[in-house]
């Protein structure tokens, strides 16, 4: 007898289905990815050297190759006639014009400049990198953290589960906001010490999440018959519970990636998050606060890219949780 | 019931040494104390400090002694709610704690009554419209106020409310303005109130979404309940149907979250009080770790463990007394 085809191309199709038929959760996603390509590219699309300088002397790749010839030389200015193409931004985030401080946004500088003369649209470029790198590897450090604390605590429960509970509970309670700070104070903020505090404070939510995941499987007839057919610990944990685990753990990670961004955007405007030059957005509008009765854009520019960036995330958990939904991915087909 | 909290209060112990322990463990492991930042401080002013006088010092707050011993004697000073005299200004923490922790809770307790006031009845509406486009436009405006980023926002109301670049609605900052003493009761609780707006708006935006969210699953949940058909069928005015017979039902959860925000919310206001020149707790921390104030420090981490724990217990117990199906003690 033919089995009735309840989910055309399995579970994970249906999910993206699902997925895709939420305009909201779609439009995240983009963004993110839009983000995330932005990140990657950001030498390539705000720099200050052609990708290609044609002169009589010769055919230069000033921005991928050092050519001695051409070193220090500003190929924007006449002195250097011949045939150049730009990146879109061509600034770079740590330029600085002492004569062009604080302008608004024109033609030459479509986002205006800040304190120093540097272009703003450069800087934001640039600081892209910043907010989706530390919020993937502090997510990622967290999240496996409490995967595999978690999968302990939920596979062997008894004594492992009492110890992992009350340490679950103990992290639970630290005032982390403070923590973070008082950490960053004492220690030095820096890019790696945000994401590794970040990380060692936040897996609990995920560790009780794949805690009880693993409770509600570790009773179930597959799993007692994976290892009544010899399969170790490991087996069973890595291939045959986990993947159970995983749909609220993505959604989880996802909202964690957007309160990370939150958190690193905040210690940069309290001065401890990433350290000048490296542009970041909550340093940017820390430093906008000294010219905020009229630079605008100085203040509403990076704040509206950290907001966009917080609610994209945030839109793409939301969806995956009602996409992953079981009875959502049967129904709604 | 009785024995179920003495439980609950030995337990939340070794949670208590644990924090407490991991902050002074962190504070003391800190390259460079403060001794050295002070003697540092003071050379530059006048010539150079005699090693004495910094083994002095330090011997003084402890830095010579291991950590064990020395987190042994912060302990010990503790228990007897000694929390020794803050570095910076030399005044004992206990009063400096007494000054800002009362302006951080008046602050905490206005923004959870505002929360609660908007977005309980916005969570009843979106359940008893569901899916219609109020409930769709709401979820996503709450959605968006979620995701705004509060520093952000307290700076722009800062700019654009207050200060009178553009408008003079609101004082920049502080809880009260200069008095001379003269004025009256009404006159002195309305400037507090004016001064608290701008805060309490910061404080309270992101909170409606979760909140709002959560009183909507619930009434969702109640809604389809048969009791609530026999209630309808009974004749009973839809009003009465929703708000008495649904809403008191799907109210224990929202009773219990209570004494749970309370804690994040003193966690949080180290950025809302730097930026409105709050002098509450969330600045005087600020403040410390910017100084290294060891003594204030460990005093503001063991009291909002303290409050976080308490908070935490007073949710279980509150759940027991609101919704009488919760035996606390084991005995179903």
């Amino acid at each position: 007898m033919e089995k009735p085809d309840i989910l055309p191309g399995g579970y994970r199709a249906a999910v993206w289905r699902n997925f895709k038929r939420n305009n909201l959760a779609f439009g995240g996603l983009c963004i993110v990815s839009a983000l995330i390509v932005t990140a990657i590219l950001a030498p390539l699309i705000a720099n200050n050297k052609p990708y290609i300088y044609v002169s009589e002397k010769g055919v230069y790749f000033p921005l991928f190759f050092n050519h001695s010839e051409l070193k220090d030389a500003d190929l924007r200015s006449g002195a250097y006639p011949g045939f150049k193409i730009f990146p879109p931004v061509p600034y770079s985030p740590s330029e600085y014009d002492l004569s062009f401080i604080v302008l608004p946004p024109s033609a030459k500088h479509i986002m205006g400049t800040d304190e120093q003369g540097r272009d703003l649209a450069s800087r934001m470029i640039h600081g892209t990198r910043v907010s989706i790198f530390i919020g993937f590897i502090a997510v990622f450090l967290y999240v496996m953290i409490g995967i595999v604390v978690g999968a302990l605590a939920g596979f062997y429960g008894g004594k492992a589960d009492m110890v992992i509970s009350r340490l679950i509970e103990i992290v639970m309670c630290f005032p982390t906001f403070f923590l973070i700070l008082t950490i960053l104070a004492l220690w030095g903020p820096s890019l790696l010490s945000v994401m590794v505090v970040i990380g060692i404070t936040g897996w609990t939510g995920i560790a009780r999440i794949v805690r009880g995941e693993f409770m509600r499987l570790r009773e179930a007839d597959y799993i007692v018959s994976a290892k009544a057919a010899g399969a170790g610990d490991f087996r069973v944990i890595f291939t045959h519970m986990l993947p159970n685990a995983l749909p609220p753990v993505l959604v989880s990670a996802m909202f964690g990636i957007a309160s990370t961004i939150l958190i690193e955007s905040s210690l940069s405007f309290l001065g401890f998050g990433v350290q000048p030059p490296t542009p970041s957005w909550g340093d940017i509008l820390s430093q906008s606060r000294d010219f905020i009765d009229f630079a605008w854009w100085l203040t509403l520019i990076p704040g509206f890219a950290i907001f966009i960036t917080i609610t994209a995330y945030n839109l793409v958990g939301d969806g995956l949780q009602d996409a992953f939904d079981p009875k959502s991915v049967i129904h709604r087909r | 019931m009785k024995k179920y909290i003495i439980k609950r209060l030995l337990l939340m112990l070794p949670t208590f040494f644990g924090i407490t322990l991991v902050t002074y463990g962190m504070v003391r492991l800190a390259p460079g104390d403060y001794t050295q930042l002070k003697a540092g401080m003071d050379s530059l002013k006048q010539g150079a400090l005699s090693q004495e006088i910094i083994d002095q010092e330090r011997a003084l707050y402890g830095l010579d002694k291991p950590i064990i011993i020395g987190y042994a004697e912060w302990l010990w000073k503790f228990v007897r709610l000694d929390f020794g005299d803050s570095r910076k200004d030399g005044k004992p923490v206990l009063s400096r704690i007494g000054e800002t922790l009362p302006v951080t809770i008046t602050l905490s307790v206005i923004t959870i009554v505002v929360i609660y006031i908007i977005s309980v009845p916005m969570g009843i509406l979106t359940a008893v419209r569901k899916d219609s486009l109020f409930d769709r436009g709401t979820s996503l405006l709450l959605f968006i106020l979620y995701s705004l980023p509060s520093f952000w926002v307290a700076l722009l109301l800062l700019t654009y409310l207050a200060g009178g670049e553009y408008l003079d609605l609101f004082p920049l900052g502080g809880i009260t303005s200069d008095w001379t003493g003269n004025e009256g009761f009404f006159t002195k609780a309305a400037d507090f109130m004016r001064h608290l707006v701008l805060p309490v708006i910061t404080l309270t935006y992101g909170g409606f979404a979760f909140l709002s969210r959560y009183t909507r699953a619930n009434m969702l949940e109640v809604i389809n309940q048969q009791y609530i058909t026999t209630a309808r069928s009974k004749g009973l005015s839809e009003k009465r149907v929703v708000l008495v017979h649904a809403f008191r039902n799907s109210m224990v959860p929202l009773v219990t979250l209570m004494a749970s925000l309370l804690p994040a919310l003193i966690g949080g206001s180290v950025i809302v009080e730097s930026i409105f020149s709050i002098p509450g707790i969330g600045r005087l921390g600020f403040e410390a770790v910017l100084s290294r104030d060891i003594p204030v420090i460990m005093a503001i981490a063991s009291i909002s463990a303290f409050l976080t724990l308490a908070g935490i217990l007073l949710a279980d117990i509150m759940y027991a007394v609101v919704d009488p199906r919760i035996r606390l003690d084991g005995k179903a």
